[in-house]
């Protein structure tokens, strides 16, 4: 796990580089002798610029057994959520707020969770009820209306 | 001394049916939440944020959220007692000897003794709460720019070392926090910053949606890694009545486990987590029978049960009267009053006494509902443990995108919320404590202001920090400072040792 910390502390110390970056070309350190709007954000980011070295150096041993950030394809669930919740934003404003979450929830139950098509359909049918009834109904919320509902 | 006329004030707005219904519908959620391992009571309150600003009233929403925080508490000792699964973080101690009870049949009394521990405790610290909440509330008002700025410090150093495995981790997080807090509009100057040319980050980021990124996209995204466990619940629950000789060991527990609590709960940082922990190793320590410790100890559950109830509570205290949360709930209960225009801190007594007290009364109700829940409903909550997790997840993700939609009709946030939610898991991979980044970014406007007033104050000197014509803030830096140090010192004397030996 020490390779996979040292890459957070490059990623760390990137982060840290841009900070400073804007701070003192973007913003003002001071302004009329007194803190600017880059004064904080500069401190910040040379802070994290120290403790991403220091998470570099304290993981800098090579680790006695490789152990694998994600075992046995343990990246295909979360990485196929991330894509469906994907979906379900790009397809928002045009089909419509009930309409995506029926998708999102049937697509969750049938591609994550290999569950049979009559109870993905029949949860995310009752789901998108429930937030068209919550959030539109009772809480007012003013969502999208899209292609569908 | 007790202001009993805002104990009065304080009953008067509980009672109030609708504050009551929602306090039972807190107490109940927060049962089911701590009950349901993979939600937390944070992701909870973060969920139910866009749903807190459509409430009229703040003291309405704040009750609510706090019969999360603290009803989490309790229901979180029910999967630790009978599956050997923490429901909840600072029931991760319960499993030791709670689940080994129940292999020897004995689920019942030591679910019974949990909650009933549980109740006492909780009952202490809102007692305690009521008692110091006020006068320190007062003190609180001599704290100035420099003061705040001190505070701040300490206790976001408190929580990143208190809080997690890892100082170092916790502290750079911390630093993200505080960096993140910082994209959008300088509230000082009006500067816009780190917009990168994108119109929609020239408003601040939105509590909710780092929020709910964080701890509810970036929990479900980590639960999804593990194939459903099939949790197969099979733990008869008989008599869930302790028996008075289980009283009589449990008693002193119960007792040490309140005081334990209380203090370590008003540090930030400290918590339900560690006060557990804390009353675990104290438990076996003074127990005339430490063997036992590991084997079924009703002690090993009735301290920890107790203490991180009335750490739930007392951990109120700095949020109400500092205006200084110290865990990623209170944070949240934070951010909440920050919603509904109410700046927590020790204006909040004197501006929104009703809000102050109206809470902390809701408290003591929701311990009695809370015992009455858990006692002779437990068997009840143990069916919860029958949902699948499978249709779990797809709901609460549901939650999270139309929840974060609601709060500024905002497609953008959705995204935010979605990139949190990777970093989010991406972070815990790498044990990252995310806590501390959720507190920096609550604190850092706070402490931003502070420091850029301060500075104002001694025309840019930082001796105004130290400064024994500011002794508050003298006190408080020079605690951070020796904490650091202490810190720093005993590791290296850890190491030193690990060398020699």
């Amino acid at each position: 796990m020490n390779s996979w910390q040292r890459v957070a502390g490059v990623v760390l110390l990137i982060v840290a580089g841009v900070v400073i970056q804007q701070s003192l070309f973007v913003l003002r350190l001071f302004d009329q002798g007194q803190p600017g709007s880059g004064f904080m954000p500069f401190g910040l980011g040379i802070l994290l610029a120290f403790l991403a070295c220091l998470i570099i150096v304290t993981h800098r041993a090579r680790d006695a057994k490789r152990v694998p950030f994600w075992p046995s394809r343990a990246w295909l669930r979360p990485l196929l959520a991330v894509i469906i919740m994907g979906v379900y934003i790009v397809a928002f404003d045009d089909l419509g707020a009930v309409t995506s979450v029926v998708i999102l929830v049937t697509a969750w139950l049938l591609v994550l969770e290999k569950k049979r098509v009559w109870v993905a359909v029949f949860t995310g049918v009752s789901t998108g009820l429930v937030v068209y009834l919550v959030f539109e109904r009772l809480l007012m919320t003013p969502f999208p209306r899209g292609l569908l509902f | 001394m007790l202001d009993f006329g805002g104990v009065l004030l304080g009953f008067q707005v509980a009672f109030n049916p609708v504050n009551l219904l929602w306090c039972f519908i807190g107490s109940v959620l927060g049962t089911a939440v701590g009950v349901l391992p993979g939600l937390g009571p944070a992701a909870t309150i973060a969920l139910l944020l866009p749903v807190s600003m459509k409430m009229g009233s703040p003291v309405t929403a704040i009750i609510l959220m706090a019969g999360i925080f603290y009803g989490a508490m309790y229901g979180g000792s029910t999967t630790s007692i009978l599956l050997n699964l923490p429901g909840e973080a600072a029931s991760v101690v319960t499993c030791i000897d709670g689940y080994q009870m129940a292999r020897k049949g004995r689920a019942g009394p030591a679910l019974g003794v949990a909650a009933i521990g549980s109740f006492i405790a909780g009952t202490f610290g809102v007692v305690g709460m009521t008692v110091m909440a006020p006068p320190l509330a007062e003190f609180a008002l001599k704290f100035g720019p420099p003061e705040y700025f001190s505070l701040t410090v300490l206790g976001l150093l408190l929580a990143t070392y208190l809080a997690g495995d890892s100082p170092l981790k916790g502290l750079t997080m911390a630093v993200m926090g505080l960096i993140l807090g910082s994209v959008g509009l300088d509230p000082l100057s009006g500067a816009v910053r780190f917009d990168f040319g994108v119109p929609d980050l020239q408003s601040n980021i939105d509590f909710v949606t780092i929020a709910m990124g964080l701890f509810g996209v970036g929990e479900i995204l980590i639960n999804l890694e593990q194939s459903e466990a099939a949790s197969i619940l099979t733990t008869k629950i008989k008599n869930v009545f302790p028996t008075l000789a289980d009283l009589a060991r449990s008693g002193w527990a119960m007792v040490r486990g309140a005081l334990i609590g209380f203090v370590v709960g008003i540090l930030p940082g400290g918590g339900a987590v560690l006060s557990s922990l804390i009353s675990y190793a104290i438990e076996k320590k003074v127990s005339k029978h430490p063997e036992e410790f590991g084997h079924g100890a009703i002690e090993g559950v009735a301290g920890p049960e107790a203490a991180n109830n009335s750490a739930a509570s007392s951990s109120f205290i700095p949020l109400l009267t500092l205006g200084i949360p110290g865990n990623a709930s209170t944070a949240m209960i934070f951010a909440a009053l920050l919603i509904h225009g109410i700046t927590p801190g020790p204006f909040l007594l004197k501006e929104h006494a009703p809000v102050f007290w109206g809470v902390i009364a809701s408290m003591y109700i929701g311990n009695v509902m809370l015992l009455i829940l858990n006692l002779p409903l437990v068997g009840m909550w143990a069916q919860l443990l029958r949902v699948p997790y499978a249709f779990m997840a797809p709901l609460v993700m549901i939650l999270t995108l139309v929840g974060v939609y609601s709060v500024n009709n905002s497609v953008f946030d959705i995204w935010v919320m979605l990139a949190m939610g990777i970093f989010g898991y991406l972070a815990r991979k790498l044990k990252f404590d995310l806590g501390p980044l959720l507190l920096a970014f609550v604190l850092g406007p706070i402490m931003e202001r502070s420091l850029r007033q301060a500075l104002l104050m001694s025309h840019g000197s930082f001796g105004i920090f130290v400064s024994p014509s500011r002794p508050i803030s003298a006190v408080l830096m020079a605690v951070a400072i020796l904490f650091v140090l202490g810190n720093l010192w005993a590791a290296y004397r850890a190491k030193q040792k690990a060398a020699a030996a």
